[in-house]
């Protein structure tokens, strides 16, 4: 017997993608298998490697100044309010819990460094006004008219995911009626520079869990996820779209940018959003994986996905949407829980794009070639981040 | 009360010196900034050099920004003063939970240098990853071996409240045993020049005591172990009640709701940034509080470190009033909403 009240379920997705404004396009894309990565010295001269960006991004013309980060924020957050007709009355007492790790240094440049007073009085003190991560979710709040519990998320990759996890959290403490919770980054040279001296960055397209992988992409985006107690929901006649049947988070405590090798912090965490989840290994049929691309991380994400499925009756399948439109990091957990979602609601299971040798596992398929057919009642999103962050998140459908 | 969320053990790094418990509650006076050359003198509420090595044995600091420092210190401080014991505790079930408002950016700066000096191509692999707002509560599972839940938040005006909050929930829904809540900033000095180009100091500033007007900023970091209820904590120093922050509506309601019948003895303020003898959430306090509760104005100190202050507020409202019983934090500022917390202090 499912407690209403204690069942969180998705009622609205709001999205900003490479792909353009809204989830439509987004599936679309996705559905097409259409790679919308390009050459990084297009948008900015001087630098290697390819990056996703958005294009056509409406300006919001209240007189003040936001960053590309609020902005993206804004957009997707806009999307969910309109497309799925919620009431400004439903969102006064409403939260928000958005995941950012770039937040305003989108506005930034080496200038300051030079002299900060100067920088400031030659036009830099709006701009830095956008510099707090917290803008970001304050931004969407003042946008929209939101009066509930506002905090923005930062734990580098992994933040978009724990977004929605938080979110999920205030619901059942009763902390508002509703929670808009997501992500939202924007390229910057900033994070270009700083992959790029870490080596980190492939110098062309991605190639997430290929054995010839040599790195990842840079993407931007936003996503929102309009989350709310079933009760909630079926008092207010809302569709749902999708039910958030377990989350968790873990840290590996290991390293301060690689993640465990043997994948075991990660492993937890999946293992414990299934069993809040109340699921087995076998009835998650499809897992969106974090998948960057990077060496390191797609071998240890292997591995945490053999430990956390054994006994599995066959290969749990994964795959890594960063192939189609890069890593858009604290936004990226809440863009592929919406892809996630589409998944489940298309009964596609997306590819990894350009994925020709596969990394070999007996207990992980990855899926690569053409999109896959087939019924998905239940489907997981991973995220993981520098500092050793992970996080799951389970999604379901409702059972009539 | 007795079987909320109790505040086990306090470890700080602020102004008052790097400290394991309670602290004085002196009054403090802004001291001359030395961290960087100022044309004319500056003053702010700083955290004085130390060796973290000398508090926190075998503590690897170099090339942290000072706030991961203060992070690892005052947590060690505060495990160490809520009497826990790592060896005997599931790891992966203990959460981090760090809020700040500006995050690292000492070392944000530091890449910019880098990128202003070198180019974009030129910058620095190691610095990278430790300007991340992340870093610090990263620092603090990799040193303590802390596995469970690693989270940092940010919250315009009420990061700490917030985070006080949400690691109470994790507590109560299952999802750790035990938790580390952080909060905290440094200045540096864009940071220091953008308040002042923004004309929001205070004139205590720049040695000038005459006007009340704006604020002086103030750096430091605050750590308190959350324990459950049901767990032996061999000190407790006040159980968390209900507690609310939002962006909006209406405050009065809002913390009356958290009490019903009851009143507070205590109701200490933790808003930030503006003189403590007129703002609104005082006449709030003092409304909630009745004429039998003792009120107790934001604190200066506390009040400069911005949306990361409230647990530097609320560690000297512990220190203020042991023993207090039933109280009652309050932050409200008219461009961010309000901020309400219930708690018995032991």
């Amino acid at each position: 017997m499912i407690d209403a009240q204690k069942t969180i379920v998705v009622t609205g997705i709001g999205v900003a993608s490479p792909y353009g404004a809204g989830l439509a396009r987004l599936r679309a894309g996705l559905l097409a298998g259409e790679c919308r990565l390009k050459p990084a010295a297009e948008l900015y001269p001087g630098f290697q490697g390819m990056v996703a960006q958005v294009r056509d991004l409406p300006p919001v013309g209240d007189g003040h100044r936001y960053s590309r980060t609020d902005r993206l924020a804004m957009a997707a957050a806009r999307d969910a309010v309109v497309e799925y007709s919620i009431p400004s009355s439903l969102l006064r007492p409403s939260g928000i819990v958005m995941a950012s790790t770039v937040a305003g240094l989108t506005e930034i440049d080496p200038g300051i460094a030079q002299g900060p007073a100067a920088w400031y009085r030659d036009g830099g003190l709006e701009r830095a006004g956008s510099y707090p991560v917290s803008r970001v979710a304050a931004s969407v709040g003042e946008h929209l008219g939101v009066q509930g519990p506002a905090c923005a998320v930062s734990v580098a990759c992994a933040s978009g995911a724990m977004a929605i996890a938080l979110g999920a959290n205030l619901l059942l403490d009763g902390a508002a009626p509703m929670i808009l919770a997501g992500g939202s980054d924007a390229l910057c040279p900033f994070t270009l520079s700083g992959f790029n001296s870490l080596q980190a960055l492939d110098p062309e397209l991605c190639r997430p869990f290929d054995q010839e992988r040599k790195g990842l992409n840079l993407g931007e985006g936003a996503a929102v996820l309009v989350l709310e107690t079933l009760r909630h929901a079926n008092e207010r006649g809302a569709r749902v779209l999708a039910v958030l049947r377990g989350w968790a988070m873990t840290n590996d405590a290991s390293h301060p940018t690689a993640p465990r090798k043997d994948g075991l912090g990660l492993a937890c965490c999946i293992g414990r959003a299934m069993e809040m989840a109340e699921c087995g290994v076998d009835e998650i049929g499809y897992v969106n994986a974090h998948g960057t691309g990077t060496p390191l991380n797609d071998i240890a994400e292997t591995h945490a996905y053999e430990r956390a499925f054994e006994g599995r009756r066959g290969p749990i399948p994964v795959s890594s949407t960063k192939s189609y439109f890069g890593h858009c990091l604290g936004a990226a957990g809440a863009l592929e829980a919406a892809i996630t979602i589409v998944a489940m609601e298309a009964g596609a299971l997306f590819p990894t794009l350009r994925l020709t040798t596969p990394i070999e596992s007996e207990r992980v398929e990855l899926l690569h070639g053409a999109v896959r057919r087939e019924a998905l009642p239940m489907a997981m999103s991973v995220s993981a981040g520098f500092g050793g962050s992970n996080a799951a998140l389970v999604f379901g459908r409702l059972q009539s | 009360m007795s079987r909320l969320p109790i505040i086990s053990g306090i470890g700080s790094v602020t102004p008052y010196g790097p400290l394991a418990g309670l602290v004085s509650c002196d009054a403090l006076q802004p001291s001359a900034i030395t961290a960087w050359e100022t044309a004319e003198p500056r003053r702010a509420f700083v955290v004085e050099p130390f060796r973290a090595a000398s508090i926190v044995p075998g503590v690897k600091t170099r090339r942290l920004d000072r706030l991961s420092t203060w992070a690892l210190v005052a947590s060690s401080l505060a495990l160490r003063d809520a009497g826990v014991n790592l060896a005997q505790v599931d790891r992966s079930r203990v959460a981090v939970f760090f809020a700040t408002g500006l995050g690292c950016v000492e070392l944000t700066e530091a890449f910019y240098q880098s990128a202003s000096a070198n180019g974009w191509a030129g910058t620095d692999p190691i610095t990278f990853p430790e300007t991340l707002t992340n870093s610090p509560a990263s620092h603090v599972a990799l040193f303590h071996d802390l596995r469970g839940p690693n989270l940092t938040i940010s919250s315009k005006c009420f990061a700490a409240e917030s985070a006080l909050l949400q690691a109470a929930s994790l507590l109560r829904h299952g999802q750790a045993q035990l938790a580390i809540v952080l909060a905290g900033d440094t200045l540096t000095r864009a940071v220091y020049e953008w308040y002042e180009t923004a004309g929001l100091l205070s004139s205590t500033c720049f040695g000038d005591d005459s006007s009340p007007e704006g604020f002086v900023p103030a750096e430091g970091l605050v750590a308190m172990v959350l324990e459950p209820a049901g767990r032996q904590a061999a000190r407790a120093y006040a159980a968390l009640g209900a507690g609310r922050w939002a962006t909006g509506g209406d405050a009065r309601k809002g913390a009356e709701e958290l009490f019903g019948e009851t009143r507070a003895n205590f109701v200490f303020c933790a808003g930030n940034g503006a003189p403590c003898d007129s703002t609104p959430e005082l006449c709030l306090a003092r409304g909630l509080g009745g004429d039998a509760a003792t009120v107790y104005p934001a604190q200066p100190v506390a009040a400069g470190m911005g949306e990361a202050g409230g647990l530097l507020h609320l560690l000297l409202a512990l220190s203020k009033q042991p023993g207090a019983g039933e109280a009652l934090l309050v932050a409200e500022s008219a461009h961010c909403g309000y901020a309400a917390l219930r708690l018995e202090i032991f």
